[in-house]
């Protein structure tokens, strides 16, 4: 059993419960353990880096800290504190002034920034660690008659130089890791482009016309699903449809899935066992 | 061998342009031409499109001038991606064909089409000039001539990337919220705007920044990074984009746009419980009667579904709350003196 620390994060806790739920059922199939790290904080969620440069430094090198101090590599589900706590590794493993500023302060709470644990996505950990070929055989419910609109999402691909491990521009993993659970993916324009979430509560127009394209090249591809490996993308994709189609004039609906729940249909798992009954969007 | 690796080795072969075409006088709807011709190893996509104008069809209309990936006018969208067609290498762009052996052309995305691969820069042009994109001397212009205004090289630092800018407006072309309205600053003239207020000559910062802040200005960017992803100059414009934003709510506070209160509410939690609140970000952003308003239907969709997030009381604060405040406190002492400093020197 391979152990990682995994980090909670707050959409799944407060809105997509279901990840984790997933998650819980299948990863013991998978040979892999994912041990919650309940003391680490809210990561910024690409907010912190401008509010405040340092606290960003500070909360993120405790939350790696945490995962260094068991000795395990820091694992998550959820795109955008990928790619946040990707970035204040990647500013704490090349300022050294600012890795000894954080450390003064984390060492009374007896932790320590070393560097040493990778952060990874849950999706890179089913792809390099478990392996493709063991997910193929474990795979109860091949998905072969679905066709699937792969939706990576922007944080797990970009920016490239934080986050290193796909083609951001034309990426695989997802579709690679579909092929296993014997899933078509389709191929659509939209599979590497953003959801709209992050102006959600901002500009809300914008958000709603950028989800919107994404929906509708889907459905016009007859996807039977979209697949996303990102909760926030999930949230806009799935509980905003409705309102990103009506607002830009489109009919139709299409189911999106969480990537732990393809997994868990894959592996046998039922939907309402994976909670995929909870979404907006009946699928 | 596979076939890329053949292909890589080999030193000329066909190659198939096949190139968006579209002239306002005559066609109603624009279309694809192939143009197939052999090529040598070590052809730029603009020599190769060159050739084509030369040798088999004078009309193909396209923009180039430098050659040399410095004036910035030959950006187009070479197999789905906007970038330089004189530094992009034909034989690079085979290895990424969709179909096996042609190149897809087509003109910038975001702005007004012209004709073939020409776009309009003028709505470019005119949010520069909108954002004031250049430096507004704070020198009197009775000096000017007479004395050196000089910027110290730790200064320029802070803004050396950001003047590698060619404005070729391939990071305009795929900006994912420039797609969702045409009305939004642009990812070029964010960066423009940052490297103009952080250069201590100019004297019309906070006027610009207030620009900056208002509707379709920086809050309204949704951090999907595909514009520094296809910066041909490699800038990271979304520092730039942080920059201006870091700015905004140092000097101005949080209290006139939604997109600071919505990035100050993840500073506030944190502190408080060590995890977002998300029941009332919504209002933190932009007020109760907006969400009452805004997200009523959806939150009674959530309720059925019971997905909706737990009200702030149940919210548990993160195991350890006590130590991170402890530690969120010190870091701001360091962060007040950091601003003292700064300010002192
Ligand atoms: S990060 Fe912002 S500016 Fe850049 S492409 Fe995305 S929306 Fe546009
Ligand atoms: S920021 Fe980069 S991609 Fe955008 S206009 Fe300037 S050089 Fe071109
Ligand atoms: S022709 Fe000048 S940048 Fe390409």
């Amino acid at each position: 059993m391979k152990r990682y620390a995994y980090y909670q994060s707050c959409i799944n806790e407060a809105m997509t419960r279901e990840v984790d739920r997933s998650i819980d059922l299948w990863q013991h199939d998978l040979g892999i353990e994912l041990v919650k790290l309940h003391e680490s904080a809210c990561c910024g969620g690409s907010n912190l880096d401008y509010v405040s440069p340092k606290q960003f430094a500070l909360v993120n090198a405790r939350n790696i800290a945490l995962a260094e101090k068991q000795g395990l590599d820091l694992i998550v589900s959820c795109n955008t504190c990928l790619m946040t706590i990707r970035t204040a590794k990647k500013k704490l493993d090349e300022s050294p002034a600012l890795r000894a500023e954080v450390n003064e302060i984390l060492r009374e709470e007896g932790l320590e920034y070393r560097g040493t644990s990778d952060v990874r996505h849950l999706l890179w950990v089913l792809i390099d660690d478990v392996g493709l070929d063991v997910i193929r055989k474990k795979v109860k419910n091949p998905l072969s008659k679905l066709r699937i609109a792969p939706f990576y999402g922007c944080h797990i691909l970009r920016p490239s130089s934080v986050l290193g491990k796909d083609n951001p521009l034309e990426p695989t993993s997802l579709d690679m890791l579909l092929d296993a659970l014997g899933a078509r993916s389709i191929p659509y324009e939209h599979k590497n482009r953003c959801c709209g979430f992050h102006t959600l509560l901002v500009a809300e127009e914008e958000s709603l016309n950028v989800a919107a394209e994404a929906l509708k090249e889907a459905m016009d591809e007859k996807a039977d699903f979209i697949v996303t490996p990102c909760p926030l993308c999930h949230t806009v994709l799935d509980g905003y449809q409705s309102k990103a189609l009506r607002h830009n004039g489109l009919k139709g609906s299409i189911p999106v899935l969480h990537l732990s729940e393809v997994v868990g249909l894959a592996l046998g798992y039922s939907e309402r066992q994976l909670g995929i009954k909870r979404h907006i969007v009946t699928a | 061998m596979s076939d890329s690796t053949i292909q890589h080795h080999e030193e000329s072969r066909d190659v198939t342009f096949r190139v968006h075409r579209f002239n306002p006088q005559v066609d109603s709807k624009p279309y694809f031409d192939d143009y197939t011709i052999k090529l040598e190893k070590g052809i730029t996509v603009l020599r190769a499109l060159n050739y084509i104008k030369e040798h088999v069809d004078p009309t193909l209309t396209f923009r180039a001038f430098c050659q040399a990936g410095i004036c910035g006018s030959c950006a187009m969208r070479i197999n789905n991606m906007s970038k330089l067609a004189c530094t992009t290498q034909v034989w690079d762009e085979l290895d990424k064909a969709r179909e096996p052996g042609v190149i897809k052309i087509e003109p910038l995305r975001n702005l007004p089409h012209i004709k073939d691969l020409v776009v309009e820069m003028d709505p470019l042009v005119g949010k520069m000039k909108k954002y004031s994109n250049w430096v507004d001397s704070k020198m009197p212009e009775s000096n000017w001539g007479k004395k050196e205004f000089l910027v110290s090289e730790e200064e320029f630092l802070t803004y050396d990337k950001a003047t590698d800018c060619i404005l070729c407006a391939s990071c305009v072309s795929e900006c994912t919220i420039l797609r969702a309205h045409k009305e939004y600053v642009s990812p070029a003239v964010l960066l423009k705007s940052y490297r103009m207020n952080a250069d201590s000559r100019d004297g019309i910062h906070d006027q610009r920044l207030a620009g900056l802040v208002q509707d379709h200005g920086v809050w309204d960017c949704t951090h999907c990074y595909r514009c520094q992803e296809t910066c041909v100059k490699n800038i990271p414009i979304m520092d730039a984009i942080h920059g201006i934003r870091e700015d905004a709510i140092e000097r101005r506070g949080t209290k006139d746009t939604s997109g600071a209160r919505h990035a100050e509410a993840f500073m506030d939690d944190i502190e408080k419980k060590g995890r977002l609140v998300e029941a009332t970000l919504p209002i933190r952003t932009n007020g109760l009667a907006w969400t009452l308003k805004n997200l009523l239907p959806m939150a009674v969709k959530m309720i059925i579904k019971r997905r909706t997030p737990p009200p702030p009381p149940l919210v548990k604060a993160s195991k350890g709350i006590q130590s991170l405040r402890k530690e969120l406190k010190e870091m701001a002492s360091h962060v007040a003196k950091d601003h003292e400093k700064k300010s002192g020197e």
